[in-house]
């Protein structure tokens, strides 16, 4: 048997391939046409393969190896497809898998503590205004300050179309910058950066505003209730996100770097969406509640609510389980101990 | 033994069938372009979606009101402008519309197609790829510093140093963009000159032709059709000198018509070829030896044996022209 026959012979096969590849690219995954196709389609599938695979004993001319490359590829794109986005494996993710990540991760807890305690030093130094004068204006400048002053100084007056219009714009604006924390984690300085810059600017405007004399101050307390632990959380979780990403460059555990980066941007994903969906609902708060004219009582037990809400989240939710497997504890097996003597072991498993 | 690594930009793929394929990978310069025209139709999928929403508004006589719609805008904005990559590619088996429209695709790099987690990092990370930016004051202090510009060179360098040309995101992601080309032509190599089949019986039986030189063999005669006769002889004499010493042909063998005969001697004939007189066509003998016997007149009989014979180039092409109905000839007009 020559070459060019046996070339011959499977080029009817490849050319099939080729016709079914077509089709299920145009027509896509919706509409799949019937079960032969598709049963053909892989039976050609697999005898390309082979094909592919004795390329070098059947001494197939390079063009020909390259061709069939290529069509392997091609087929092998259609056969293995992309998984869709599953909702319910978002609920897993969301439930599940970020808050055990968030709450065994040191990376979160870094970020938390750097970014709330530069928010609680600038805080405190915007509020000292005898010990520290200049400070809140040096971090924030004069004509921010006064801008920010003046806006709280209006009554939290709105109406339903300022709401929603808030509410779009918190979701776009704050969980953008939040995305962006992330993303530039993996670069590690920028992310901090932000981290920082957010943590110090935020705080140092709760100080100066929490001042007794500044105009507005009511107000301003009045507004940042309500939203304050859902926004303040999502930032340093988005910051931890990132940190998590960054930190996988060097503290590689012992993989390879490349490996190491893809094993923590997998485990940073979780944290991610939670800070993203804190994000969203910080957004709605902000949008819908703060500005409000409710009594403060109501938004204050509404942060107390989203408070406890969080903790729930991070602790109960997130407490490490992976000892329970099933609702039952596994206890540890009893190993052959070839020191053990006969006497039954109380004594002994105490001072081991 | 040293095997020298191949220089293309190709990568081997390992499949669940147990067969190693290969991808082509795509650089920097084919990603842009891709890239922009996803930069384009995003543009024109917020203008399209604030269009229908303000048709909305208007339809609805003002039923709905604005802020609504406003608040609908902008939350479209964001997921357009940060998820639109992500939701392609997971929905469109890894490809963008500008990675569609330029033939990529974004696979795993152990070759499986990519999932929702991997989508998500490798589009969210896009913009630490696109850092640093660089401001339009930096270059001229006069200038607003409004103007960022992404400069992406972190996302170049990163795919300048690795060697399946990932980003940033693509390592972070464990993904890779691969060339996806939509139809290539199957090479088909028809010898249709029967020279070459007469030539070929006369190669000796016991002459086993190695892989590489199938391999050359196949590379010269799909490409020999882009050649210039002179300059297929140029090329194809490297090789047809030793074989025409070795096998004892004439020396005034056409070297282009030595490589198609090897060539249907390897892939086209059935078995192996005899050397038997009976099997040849009738015509007249390549070998040396018979050419003891003066065929025609007016060839230069070559004396002193094969090498000084061989030895002069310029010879050969003398007797190529003074050859008219010899078996050596190549009539053939340039294709």
């Amino acid at each position: 048997m020559n070459i060019a026959s046996l070339l011959e012979d499977r080029r009817q096969q490849w050319v099939e391939l080729e016709v079914l590849c077509d089709q299920l690219e145009v027509r896509g995954r919706a509409a799949r046409g019937e079960a032969s196709s598709i049963l053909r389609f892989a039976a050609l599938y697999r005898s390309a393969c082979a094909d592919l695979a004795l390329a070098d004993s059947y001494r197939l001319p390079p063009a020909t190896v390259t061709y069939l490359h290529r069509l392997v590829a091609r087929a092998h794109n259609n056969l293995y497809r992309a998984d869709r986005l599953d909702p319910t494996s978002w609920i897993e993710t969301i439930f599940v898998a970020a808050p055990r990540q968030i709450f065994a991760d040191p990376c979160v807890r870094v970020a938390t503590l750097l970014f709330f305690g530069l928010f609680a030093l600038s805080m405190v130094l915007g509020f000292q205004e005898a010990a520290f004068p200049d400070f809140a204006e040096s971090v924030l400048g004069k004509e921010q300050i006064e801008s920010v002053s003046e806006m709280y100084d209006r009554p939290l007056v709105g109406s339903l179309d300022h709401y929603v219009t808030m509410a779009g714009f918190y979701i776009r604006h704050n969980t953008g910058i939040g995305l962006q924390c992330f993303a530039f984690g993996v670069l590690l300085i920028p992310c901090l950066f932000t981290l920082a810059f957010n943590a110090v600017s935020l705080g140092t405007v709760f100080g100066y505003m929490s001042r007794p004399d500044t105009a507005g101050a009511d107000n301003f307390l009045h507004f940042v209730t309500a939203h304050g632990p859902f926004e303040l959380t999502a930032i340093a979780l988005a910051g931890g996100a990132g940190l998590r990403l960054g930190v996988g460059l060097f503290a590689t555990g012992g993989l390879s770097r490349i490996d190491s980066l893809f094993r923590s941007a997998q485990l940073a994903v979780p944290i991610m969406v939670a800070s993203a969906m804190l994000f969203f609902l910080a957004a709605l708060t902000e949008g819908f509640v703060s500005p409000s004219p409710l009594p403060y009582t109501i938004k204050a037990l509404w942060a107390i609510l989203s408070s406890g809400l969080i903790s729930f989240y991070f602790v109960v939710l997130g407490f490490p389980r992976d000892f329970v497997r099933h609702g039952t504890v596994l206890a540890e097996p009893e190993w052959y101990d070839p020191l053990a003597e006969d006497e039954p072991q109380t004594e002994a498993g105490g001072a081991a | 033994m040293i095997t020298a690594a191949p220089l293309d930009t190709t990568i081997a793929v390992v499949t669940p069938e147990n067969i190693a394929f290969e991808y082509q990978l795509a650089g920097p310069f084919r990603r842009i372009p891709a890239y922009a025209i996803d930069v384009l139709v995003r543009c024109g999928l917020i203008v399209g979606f604030a269009v229908i929403l303000m048709m909305l508004g208007l339809g609805s006589q003002m039923l709905i009101p604005g802020s609504f719609l406003f608040a609908a805008l902008l939350v479209g904005y964001f997921l357009i402008s940060w998820f639109y990559g992500t939701l392609l590619e997971t929905y469109f088996n890894g490809r963008t519309i500008g990675k569609w429209a330029l033939g990529l695709r974004v696979i795993g790099v152990d070759g499986r197609p990519l999932d929702g987690t991997r989508a998500v990092i490798r589009n969210l990370l896009r913009i630490a790829d696109f850092a640093p930016m660089a401001a339009l004051s930096q270059l001229n202090a006069d200038l607003p510093p409004v103007f960022l510009i992404p400069t992406g060179m972190v996302g170049l360098v990163c795919m300048i140093c690795t060697r399946r040309m990932q980003r940033l995101g693509d390592l972070a992601a464990g993904t890779m963009v691969v060339v996806d080309e939509r139809s290539w032509q199957l090479p088909v190599t028809h010898i249709d000159d029967p020279r070459a089949a007469a030539l070929a019986s006369f190669v000796p039986a016991d002459y086993r032709v190695s892989r590489t030189l199938a391999r050359t063999l196949a590379t010269y005669v799909e490409r020999r059709a882009y050649l210039t006769p002179p300059r297929r002889r140029e090329v194809s004499r490297v090789l047809a000198e030793p074989l025409l010493q070795r096998f004892g042909f004439r020396p005034d063998v056409d070297p282009d018509l030595l490589m198609m005969a090897m060539y249907h001697a390897t892939f086209l004939s059935d078995s192996r070829p005899t050397g038997l007189p009976s099997a040849r066509v009738s015509g007249p003998s390549p070998l040396l030896r018979d050419l003891a016997v003066p065929p025609a007149a007016g060839l230069p009989a070559p004396v002193g044996g094969l090498p000084t014979a061989m030895g002069s180039p310029a010879g050969l092409a003398g007797t190529l022209a003074t050859a008219p109905d010899s078996i050596a000839v190549n009539t053939e007009g340039t294709p």
